[in-house]
């Protein structure tokens, strides 16, 4: 726990905490770099100056591997491993892009932006509007379907509002709550595309154990759990 | 339907929360001049990117309506306040200063700091009283909260401040917090503990309640000494005596580091039966083998670390409990590394800056007497004047004097002694008696109402400076906005002390700390360039260690002989004690979402969470007196008598009852005894005897009548 608090850097991401141990050689994208050994191939990619798109993954929580934005290409081994959840070992040689690695990203990202509202699209700064821009994806294919764009804003906090709308439910906030805070006031609820973010006994989240720490709002990389002081005209999806 | 996107903010600046001690780093982010977010600064040693529900989003109190624009004044408090200009409030209160001393001799006004000032405004305060008004009558308001751990630790190890820094917890095996409730009132330090928890580091609580640390989610006490309020030392000592007989003790650490002979001499005084633990258990309410297994969890290690809070200093006992865990980590080896040392969870942002820069009535910055002559003649050499040999008035003493008539102004800046001081009438009476209050604070406080001057304050969004946070860091606090009333707070002081005739001025505050450092040992090194390039600075910083220290006495104490030293600590119980008339014991404490006396976080949306305070009363006491949850109650101790709403909890064992003091309406100090450390003066808040009884039908509960306050409050219209 020593590293993983006190390398993190306001100047980087590296995308899964930094780690204590035997540096290890590898290289990413041609770019030889030496890591400690139980760090990510995305802290190595991030390291080496080729950091990787993501949207679950963030250095000031563990690894989760949920939103397959960050896979990349490694020599000799199938297919394409999320790089967050893969540990580098010596020798590797890590691609973080490719034709194929782009169109799985774009692919993946349409299917968000199906489940995002529209109208935020444009004009908006979040982790998850970055990830569009560098993915190049403005639009998606796909019809009207089962989506959460009718979802209640939970406003009861005073200070922060949960818009289920914009949720990707990547789990940083839960994560965050129980790792970075340690009060586990949240967690994923349902499975699938019923799974969301609940707040205590699904409860609003200022009647929930929540003590408005912020810590998944700081983490939330789609401006769903967003400070209300950031919305000077107020808030209210109808 | 589509919601705008967030405003993207304009600006972000990096300074440093003013809360609680921990010193959280934070980015303040403007937008169209106006402060729209505060978030968790990543490289911030102190918080690593993690924040609370206080510094994150409780800052906007800073442009409330209440806060005050321009200086104010008035002959007497009995008047309506008059607005006027900063060059005749300067002018006036200085004629008035002067003139009391002309009267009444050189030593008849002083001031009093705040631990929620910079380390600049600080220094300056006390050169203030010191160089300019001629006399060391200079307090800070560390006096009511950690004066006992300046006494405590210097005695014991020579630095009165934290032994580690906030990480070395990720290295401790057992972890002893005694006294501190860090989840409610040091919360991103809670949450760093909490994680070392949850690896597996044990726990041992020693609190008289079963606080939010006991158990929360994923984290459980392996032993709470739910302790009789009073009795730390009593149980102290006994955790001590169990070191002592079953040879727990490191004795190739206390011959290295100590004196053996002294180390004897506190085994002698602990180890008698008087401490053993099925003497001292029943008599603290505790099992004795509760005690004897928190001793050997301790001694065991291998890596044990103390944090301790108001629990320990705020008794009339404080100091002695300070010197305890002194004690105790000397004698289990317990200091010089990572893991382990034994250190204070400052309440205010910059209780250590205030305890470190001489605003105290006895020593100058960096705890050197002022009877000391070459300290005071590097001092005179650098102000360019003579300096008083004699030790001033502390902040009790100062109003004591002023009932006799001898103290006759004062200066208090960034305080509400009315509110936060012990036994409040005579505070009040003591404000009343004195000829020229001047208030230099954020809003018109409790203690304005007896102010003569209101000299309208900077809050730490609107200035530069530094803080030093509980682990001794050295912060920069940056100025976000302009200051809402034109001057920054060691303008304002700086510019007192010009009006009273000392010429001297600074361009900005980084000459004040240049100045620190040149008077100052531990902050030798220290400059706005040094912590503005590393990020924060950890004291001692000098040429041994140019970018600071993050652990403490790794080779030796700081001390004469650089060994540390046993204090006798015997107990001896406080005066005040239950009786028939009196039988429960009152103690107080925070709660996460409000900060002190509220004066901030009232202000904003928190006290959505916490509106008024509670008095927490076990549900056995509370059927015994015919109490129903959410009934109001009185509480009557010798001193005065306030009314609460009772909340029924397990959280107190019964005979204790708890509250906690943030909401000035509930004006919890008027109960507080007006005993105090016998070593320093620090209040006894932690232990008054009370009686509790329902009220019967709902009454009208303001003990000030409400014109009282609109009248001492009210501001002249322009024309009037």
């Amino acid at each position: 726990m020593w590293a993983e608090i006190r390398d993190l850097s306001e100047a980087i991401d590296l995308g899964t905490p930094p780690r204590e141990g035997p540096p290890v050689n590898l290289t990413v994208d041609g770019v030889e770099i030496t890591v400690p050994a139980g760090s990510s191939v995305m802290l190595a990619a991030a390291r080496a100056g080729r950091s990787v798109p993501k949207l679950c993954a963030t250095d000031m929580l563990e690894a989760f591997g949920s939103c397959r934005v960050c896979l990349v290409e490694i020599e000799g081994r199938s297919g394409y491993p999320a790089s967050c959840t893969t540990p580098v070992a010596a020798g590797m040689e890590v691609r973080t892009g490719s034709d194929a690695i782009d169109q799985l990203r774009r692919g993946i990202m349409e299917l968000y932006l199906s489940d995002f509202p529209e109208a935020d699209v444009g004009g908006g700064w979040s982790e998850f509007h970055e990830t569009l821009a560098r993915t190049g994806v403005t639009s998606h294919p796909y019809g009207p379907g089962m989506n959460h764009q009718t979802a209640a804003v939970d406003q009861s906090n005073p200070y922060f509002l949960f818009d289920p709308a914009k949720c990707i439910v990547c789990s940083r906030c839960v994560r965050a709550c129980e790792e970075v805070q340690g009060t586990f006031a949240l967690t994923v609820e349902g499975r699938g595309f019923e799974s969301r973010i609940v707040a205590g006994m699904d409860q609003p989240f200022f009647e929930s154990e929540c003590v408005s720490c912020g810590a998944c709002v700081q983490a939330c990389p789609s401006d769903a759990l967003v400070e209300k002081s950031l919305f000077p005209e107020g808030y209210e999806r109808a | 339907m589509s919601v705008p996107n967030p405003i993207k903010p304009e600006t972000s600046t990096v300074t440093t929360c003013a809360y609680c001690g921990v010193g959280c780093g934070f980015r303040a982010e403007t937008h169209q001049g106006r402060i729209v977010r505060m978030t968790p600064w990543k490289d911030g040693k102190a918080n690593h990117g993690h924040s609370c529900i206080k510094g994150r989003f409780a800052y906007d109190y800073y442009d409330h309506p209440d806060r005050v624009r321009v200086p104010l004044i008035r002959d007497h408090i009995d008047e309506p306040w008059r607005e006027t200009t900063w060059e005749h409030a300067f002018a006036e209160t200085a004629r008035r200063f002067r003139d009391l001393q002309a009267r009444h001799g050189v030593r008849s006004i002083g001031g009093v700091s705040s631990s929620r000032c910079t380390n600049e405004e600080i220094f300056l305060t006390q050169k203030l009283v010191r160089a300019v008004m001629g006399n060391n009558n200079i307090d800070n308001c560390a006096r009511i909260c950690h004066s006992p751990t300046q006494f405590g630790l210097t005695s014991t190890v020579g630095w009165g401040a934290a032994s580690q820094h906030f990480d070395s917890i990720l290295q401790a095996d057992v972890i002893m917090v005694v006294g501190a409730n860090p989840t409610e009132g040091h919360p991103v330090f809670g949450s760093l503990m909490k994680r070392r928890l949850r690896q597996g580091a044990k726990l041992i609580v020693i609190d008289p309640r079963r606080t939010e640390t006991v158990r929360s989610a994923h984290v459980e006490a392996d032993l709470h000494l739910a302790l009789r309020p009073g009795t730390n030392v009593l149980v102290l000592n006994s955790l001590a005596h169990v070191i002592i007989r079953e040879g727990l003790y490191r004795e190739e650490f206390i011959r290295a580091r100590c004196e053996w002979e002294e180390f004897q001499g506190w085994a002698a005084l602990v180890g008698t039966d008087r401490y053993a633990p099925e003497v001292a258990g029943p008599e603290a309410g505790l099992d004795p083998e509760d005690i004897r297994r928190a001793a050997r969890l301790y001694a065991g290690g291998p890596n044990s670390a103390v944090y301790y809070g108001l629990g320990v200093t705020e008794h009339s006992q404080g100091s002695t409990g300070v010197m305890c865990l002194g004690n105790l980590g000397l004698a289990t080896g317990m200091f010089g590394r990572e893991g382990v040392g034994v250190n204070p969870l400052r309440g205010q942002g910059n209780v250590q800056g205030g305890s470190c820069l001489g605003s105290w009535p006895h020593v100058y910055s960096g705890y050197r007497f002022v009877t000391d002559d070459a300290t005071r003649l590097s001092f005179e050499a650098e102000w360019g004047v003579g300096l008083d040999t004699e030790p001033g008035l502390r902040l009790p003493n100062m109003f004591d004097a002023a009932m006799a008539g001898s103290y006759k102004g004062m200066y208090i800046m960034g305080e509400d002694p009315v509110q936060s001081d012990p036994n409040q009438s005579h505070v009040i009476a003591a404000l009343k008696a004195m000829d020229c209050v001047v208030l230099h604070d954020i809003f018109l406080n409790e203690t304005a109402k007896y102010a003569h001057v209101f000299l309208p304050g900077s809050s730490s969004l609107e200035k530069d400076g530094t803080f030093t946070n509980a682990e001794r860091r050295v912060s920069r606090v940056r100025k976000v906005v302009e200051p809402l009333a034109g001057l920054q707070d060691w303008e304002v002081t700086m510019r007192l002390m010009n009006a009273m005739g000392y010429p001297k001025t600074y361009g900005q505050p980084g000459e004040i700390l240049d100045e620190i450092a040149r008077l100052t040992p531990a902050y030798r090194g220290m400059s706005f360039d040094l912590v503005d390039r590393v990020g924060s600075v950890q004291w001692p910083c000098d040429e041994n260690a140019p970018e600071g220290t993050e652990v403490l006495h790794r080779e030796r104490f700081p001390r004469a002989n650089g060994r540390g030293t046993f204090m006798l600590t015997e107990f001896v119980p406080t005066r005040e004690r239950t009786t028939d008339r009196f039988p429960l014991l009152l103690t107080t404490g925070r709660i996460l979402t409000q900060y002190n006396v509220g004066t901030q976080t009232r202000r904003t949306a928190n006290s959505a969470w916490h509106p008024e305070d509670l008095l927490d009363i076990h549900p056995e006491d509370a059927a015994l007196r015919g109490m129903k949850d959410g009934d109001l109650v009185t509480i009557t101790s010798r001193f005065g008598q306030i009314r609460l709403r009772a909340r029924l909890s397990d959280r107190v064992n019964g005979g204790v009852v708890y509250t906690t003091f943030h909401h000035a309406k509930s004006q919890a100090n008027n109960v507080t005894s007006d005993l105090s450390d016998w070593a320093t003066n620090c209040p006894e808040y932690k232990v008054t005897a009370v009686e509790v009884v329902r009220v019967a039908a709902a009454a009208d509960r303001a003990s000030v009548p409400a014109e009282e306050t609109a009248r001492a409050e009210r501001v002249l219209e322009p024309g009037e």
